[in-house]
């Protein structure tokens, strides 16, 4: 742990050393004692948790780079061991995401990746150069957060109802939604399994607080204590955003044969869902 | 001064009064800290706001504002008492001991704390401290004189430093810190209406001394004179001239006044402002010639005034005299830029168009240096005769060849001279004299006794006859009369007198006691009186004002009448002004800097919480202020705790606004200040000194209403 | 290797913002950046005193531990920098410092911040010393040119020092030993009243 000399430090030591010995001035405040006095008012509420603070951003960097590092050799294991998720074509469709909601999705999914590139750019502003490209990057940040707002309530207003937390759930998050079965078994999921209803719960509501935060941040109109405790709520939530998102991107993309394209045409093969959702595909059954 | 800032870090004891040399004088208090922190000297502050030098205190006395006689009056007495005075130097060099203790006599701590709300135990705790640290100084500035009292406040404290014989010696003497870098220039060739330049006064031998320094004819000059009475009269003060205009206040002059020039000056600083403004209203003609378009442009709104850009110092060049009477040459640092010109140029383009400048610059070839040297021909009654360009020049070049503590150049092209040369300078040899009154130097080296201005004898009224020369044995080293003696006859007017005076080792103007009874005064000894706008109705009969006066610098000036025990119910707060470190003056140069006015930009009256509470205020309320001359100005609201829960202060420096309307359209375009606000002195209270007729501006009630 | 520091003498300081205002002259810095402040505690009561604070350029800066573009650095000198053209004004500087001397500008768009704008030491920064874009980024290169900081060299009342640490501590040092000497301490007031 490095130690941390401060000018402060400075100015007190050589009066402390001085008060402190037989020069203690009866009657009237040492200087030491007026420079303590200062402490509080200048330095604020550094002295309790300035150390802590400054240890914890750095240590979101590795946060980071873990997970930009590490999930995509996890998604690779995974891919390679077992495979993506193959489901036989029964031929059948079913009609699952709308036409209003599929178009909300794709916007939220753009500004959503807008804000995790732009937000990872801060994060690893060192490695691009800083200057220039990451202040307007930066303000990229800002933008795509303000676009995504309704995209977000919009989401949130169109799958609330399904998103509840269902008891099935924590089965789901106990079997690990079955990504690591060899083969076709049901999982327990309504409509949306328990991993889509982590990430909804923590786009919007979770949205809402990185807006708030983000925003203060932004504007620095808040006491510096409160700006510190924003930053680290930012960074904890952006982490998690950020792994959920690369989950989500892995999932769709690759683990999920059919999975972008049912969010492109709106329908779904018979089997996916049966296997996937079962406990919707129950509900459509007549 | 009688001293010299430098000389304040031999100080013993530092006793402020009326004076916040923190925000107003920030550069003298690395002396002032020094003395403090190098010599343990107390330092003494009495005030009735707790200002910033008041943080700085070791003592701080709360004091009721306009009662600075009755608790100088009061230190005096307890010192007597006590029996600590400087006998020995009261016996040789001090005049009227005993009828001024006969009257402090009258100011018991008891009396004192009545008046001035000052604990008994505090004032026996300072007139002990004063006592038992000699030399120490005392320092006051406008919170003494400005009062209709103040040349007695002044002298109290001129008194108390007598009685305690701080007089004359390093480390002791009455120092008052000057506005600015060089009032005491303005004040030593009197931009005043009651003299010629150097104090000569106005009688003929004045006027004749002055005609044959400039070269010009007296019987000239008497001709271009209404009369030859207005030759000798006491023309109109800064504080009053606008009632030359507007009479309110019967004036004795044959014409009111019609045109006006501001040269250099803030409008805004003087009192009854709203008042002022109604004469600007009148008058034919305004004329401001100033770096900027001052307060007073913008509150003209007749179409009556000529603005004359004139340059900044940086962009002129001549001396500047300090506070501490010393000279220095301030160099030009840039040409003058757009149309500015320097006042010199403007003088002479106006001397010229009236048709007078072959009579004025007959000695005047070389502008500036001849102008000094002008001055230094005609100024022998403080002793400017040293006073050459060369020589100030040369001290300024040279200023690192000085002492700090002493001033005294060690070697180099100086070599013995003080710094500046600080009158009185007697010859074109002499080093300047640091300290007056110093009795241990002799003449030609900067020593000095008291001057003999006032006759050799006096008969008091009880019939005791006193010797004003000094005691036998009391003279500078080297004097030729080992004793007091009078003034040589024909120094003020014939420099042969002044060397053949120091040749003899003597002073020119004679070596007299200093008078603590002053017979030419109204009050001969300092006597409290309660302002003429009281708080305190019950005092008002015990220690009444003074009559009217009906020729006081032409106008006449209530006193008496003006003084009504009634007043405070109406009006319950006690009024005060002050600086604020950021600004000067009435603003018009620092409100127009963006980073002074960023730091300062908005007028603020400071009230205590109490009051605050009491009238339902909140820091950043908006608040009325009236004054019972009916002036009332709208400012923003400062809860503090530096003013006691009777007084309100507030800051001077802003203008812009008149009575909650904004003036700000007035300036000529892209000249406003940054800053704008109520000017302070729209509401500051009629009064005037009674010998000076300075502003009674720190003493004034007022009455507060939620905006 | 001398380290710069500065040291405000609470002493001294009378609240004069003469430093401030020196600052923000010499640099020509845009209203509202403070990159030096003066703090008062208990205004107007006794036990009212004043301090002058500016970047501290500190030994292990925090800035620097939390910047995430590298923009500040630290001369050999102890002179704490930033670099105008890698900062990226997130602000985290600001939040770690324990004296808030960080400033940012506003004006951008949507009042966005720019580079961060902190004391330089009058030490200008990583432009070619001297140069017209060191000026107007960074302002005066006063320690190039051999002068003491600003601020310091402006205090009426020599109450703000800086210069070499070491240095500075001793005159500070010998400062409070007067003061104690002659203010309170000694046998002559021990035994006195």
């Amino acid at each position: 742990m490095k130690k941390l000399a401060f000018s402060l430090l400075l100015i007190i030591v050589p009066a402390a050393v001085l008060a402190a010995g037989l020069l203690r001035i009866p009657a009237t405040v040492s200087t030491t004692e007026i420079f303590r006095t200062f402490n509080p008012v200048i330095t604020d509420a550094w002295a309790r948790e300035g150390r802590e603070f400054i240890t914890k951003v750095n240590s979101f960097k590795n946060y980071y780079g873990i997970l930009l590092a590490g999930l995509p050799l996890v998604f690779l294991v995974h891919y390679v061991v077992f495979g993506p998720k193959k489901f036989p074509e029964s031929g059948e469709k079913v009609f699952y995401y709308g036409a209003f909601l599929r178009l909300v999705h794709w916007g939220a999914a753009l500004t959503m990746s807008l804000l995790v590139l732009s937000g990872l750019a801060v994060v690893f502003a060192k490695f691009l150069g800083g200057g220039a490209l990451v202040l307007k990057l930066r303000a990229v940040h800002v933008g795509a957060a303000f676009s995504f707002v309704p995209f977000g309530v919009l989401l949130f207003l169109l799958l609330l109802k399904d998103m509840l937390p269902a008891p099935y759930d924590l089965k789901w998050f106990l079997v690990l939604g079955g990504y690591l079965w060899r083969r076709q078994r049901p999982v327990p999921a309504g409509k949306f399994n328990a991993g889509q209803k982590l990430w909804f719960w923590l786009g919007t509501v979770g949205g809402i607080v990185m807006f708030y935060t983000g925003y203060t941040l932004y504007q620095f109109k808040a006491p510096v204590s409160v700006l510190r405790q924003y930053l680290v709520i930012h960074l904890s939530l952006g982490l998690a955003v950020f792994g959920l998102f690369l989950i989500h991107l892995y999932m769709s993309l690759l683990a999920v044969k059919g999975a972008l394209r049912s969010m492109i045409s709106g329908y779904k093969d018979r089997e996916e869902v049966a296997y996937m959702h079962p406990k919707y595909y129950e509900k459509l059954k007549p | 001064m009688t001293n010299s800032m430098n000389d304040i870090r031999h100080s013993k004891c530092i006793f402020m009064i009326g004076s916040n040399a923190a925000e107003a004088h920030p550069v003298a208090m690395q002396h002032i800290l020094y003395a403090k922190e190098v010599n343990g000297a107390p330092l003494i502050v009495v005030d009735p706001r707790f200002t910033k030098l008041a943080a700085k205190a070791t003592e701080y006395v709360r004091i009721r504002p306009g009662t600075d006689t009755a608790f100088l009056m009061g230190l005096i007495n307890y010192i007597i008492q006590n029996d600590w005075h400087d006998k020995e130097f009261i016996r040789t060099r001090v005049a009227g001991f005993e009828e001024m203790r006969k009257v402090a006599a009258h100011y018991t701590p008891e009396v004192v704390e009545d008046i001035t709300g000052v604990p008994k135990e505090q004032l026996a705790r300072v007139a002990k401290l004063l006592a038992t640290n000699r030399p120490g100084t005392v320092i006051w500035c406008m919170g003494i004189t400005q009062h209709h009292i103040g040349s007695s406040n002044t002298r109290a404290c001129c008194i108390l430093q007598l009685v305690l014989g701080n007089m004359g010696v390093s480390g002791g003497g009455t120092n008052i810190f000057r506005g600015h870098d060089n009032v005491q220039g303005a004040t030593d060739v009197c931009v005043l209406s009651h003299s010629l330049p150097a104090y000569y006064g106005l009688k003929e031998g004045s006027w004749k001394h002055w005609c044959k320094v400039w070269g010009v004819d007296y019987e000239w000059i008497k001709s271009r004179f209404h009369s030859k009475e207005y030759m000798h009269k006491k023309g109109f003060t800064l504080a009053r001239w606008y009632e030359g205009v507007i009479q309110e206040d019967k004036i004795t002059q044959y014409t009111p006044i019609r045109a006006v020039v501001f040269w250099g000056c803030a409008s805004n600083s003087q009192s009854q402002y709203h008042k002022l403004k109604k004469a600007l209203d009148k008058l034919d003609l305004v004329v401001i010639i100033d770096p900027f378009p001052t307060t007073t442009a913008a509150m003209c709104e007749k179409d009556n005034v000529y603005l004359l850009p004139s340059t900044s110092q940086y962009e002129t060049e001549g001396s500047v005299t300090s506070s501490s009477r010393q000279a220095q040459w301030r160099y030009k640092v840039v040409d003058p830029i757009y149309e500015a010109k320097t006042d010199y140029e403007i003088m002479y383009e106006f001397v010229k168009r009236f048709g007078f400048a072959d009579k004025f610059y007959k000695n005047i070839k070389q502008i500036p240096e001849d102008v000094t040297r002008e001055i230094a021909r005609g100024a022998l009654t403080i002793g400017l005769c040293g006073w050459l360009p060369e020589r100030i020049k040369k001290h300024t070049d040279n200023w690192h060849t000085f002492d700090i503590d002493t001033l005294q150049a060690k070697g180099g092209p100086c070599d013995g001279e003080y710094y500046g040369l600080p009158w009185p300078c007697w010859t074109e040899t002499h080093p300047g004299t640091p300290i007056l009154y110093d009795i241990s130097k002799p003449v030609a080296k900067g020593g000095l006794p008291f001057r003999a201005r006032f006759g050799t004898e006096y008969t008091y009224p009880d019939g005791r006859k006193e010797n004003l020369l000094a005691a036998p044995g009391v003279a500078n080293p080297g004097s030729e009369i080992k004793g007091g003696y009078p003034e040589f006859p024909g120094w003020k007017t014939d420099p042969n007198v002044i060397k053949e005076a120091l040749r003899r080792g003597m002073a020119p103007f004679g070596n007299a006691r200093a008078r603590c009874y002053c017979w030419n005064f109204p009050d001969p000894v300092p006597i409290h009186r309660e302002p003429l706008h009281s708080p305190r109705a019950d005092l008002i009969k015990k220690y009444p004002t003074y009559p009217d006066k009906p020729d006081h610098y032409r106008v006449y000036t209530r006193f008496a009448s003006e003084q009504k025990p009634e007043l405070v119910k109406e009006y319950p707060l006690v009024l005060i002004t002050g600086r604020m470190v950021e600004h000067m003056g009435g603003g018009a140069e620092t409100r127009s800097n963006k980073y002074l006015a960023e730091l300062a930009p908005e007028m603020y009256a400071e009230i205590n919480v109490k009051v605050a509470n009491d009238y339902g205020l909140r820091e950043g309320d908006y608040v009325w202020i009236e004054s019972p001359e009916g002036g009332r100005i709208k400012v923003k609201v400062k809860v503090t705790d530096r003013v006691d829960e009777r007084t309100i202060f507030l800051p001077f420096h802003f203008g812009g606004f008149f009575m909650g309307r904004s003036y700000a359209a007035n300036y000529p375009e892209g000249h406003q200040p940054y800053a704008l606000g109520e000017p302070a002195n729209i509401v500051t209270n009629y009064g005037y000194d009674i010998i000076t007729q300075i502003q009674a501006t720190k003493e004034g009630l007022c009455r507060l209403k939620k905006a | 290797m001398a380290r710069m520091k500065f040291l405000c003498d609470i002493e001294r300081c009378i609240a004069c913002n003469g430093c401030v205002v020196a600052c923000k002259e010499g640099h020509q810095l845009p209203t509202g950046i403070y990159r030096r402040r003066v703090i008062i505690i208990n205004e107007g009561r006794p036990g009212e005193h004043s301090i002058s604070i500016a970047c501290m350029h500190c030994s292990d800066a925090p800035c620097i531990a939390v910047c995430p573009t590298g923009a500040l650095y630290q001369r050999e000198d102890g002179i704490v920098l930033v670099s105008k053209d890698v900062c990226i004004g997130c602000g985290y500087c600001f939040m770690a410092c324990p004296f808030g001397a960080p400033q940012f500008p506003r004006g951008n768009a949507f009042g966005a911040r720019g580079a961060m704008d902190k004391c330089t030491f009058c030490a200008g920064g990583p432009a070619p010393t001297f140069s017209e874009k060191e000026r107007r980024l960074y302002g005066q290169n006063r320690i190039a040119e051999g002068k003491v900081p600003l601020c310091a060299g402006m205090c009426s009342t020599k109450a703000l020092l800086a210069g070499d640490g070491a240095v500075i501590a001793d005159i500070f040092r010998a400062r409070v030993a007067k003061r104690g000497s002659g203010v309170a301490w000694g046998w002559s007031r021990a035994y006195k009243d």
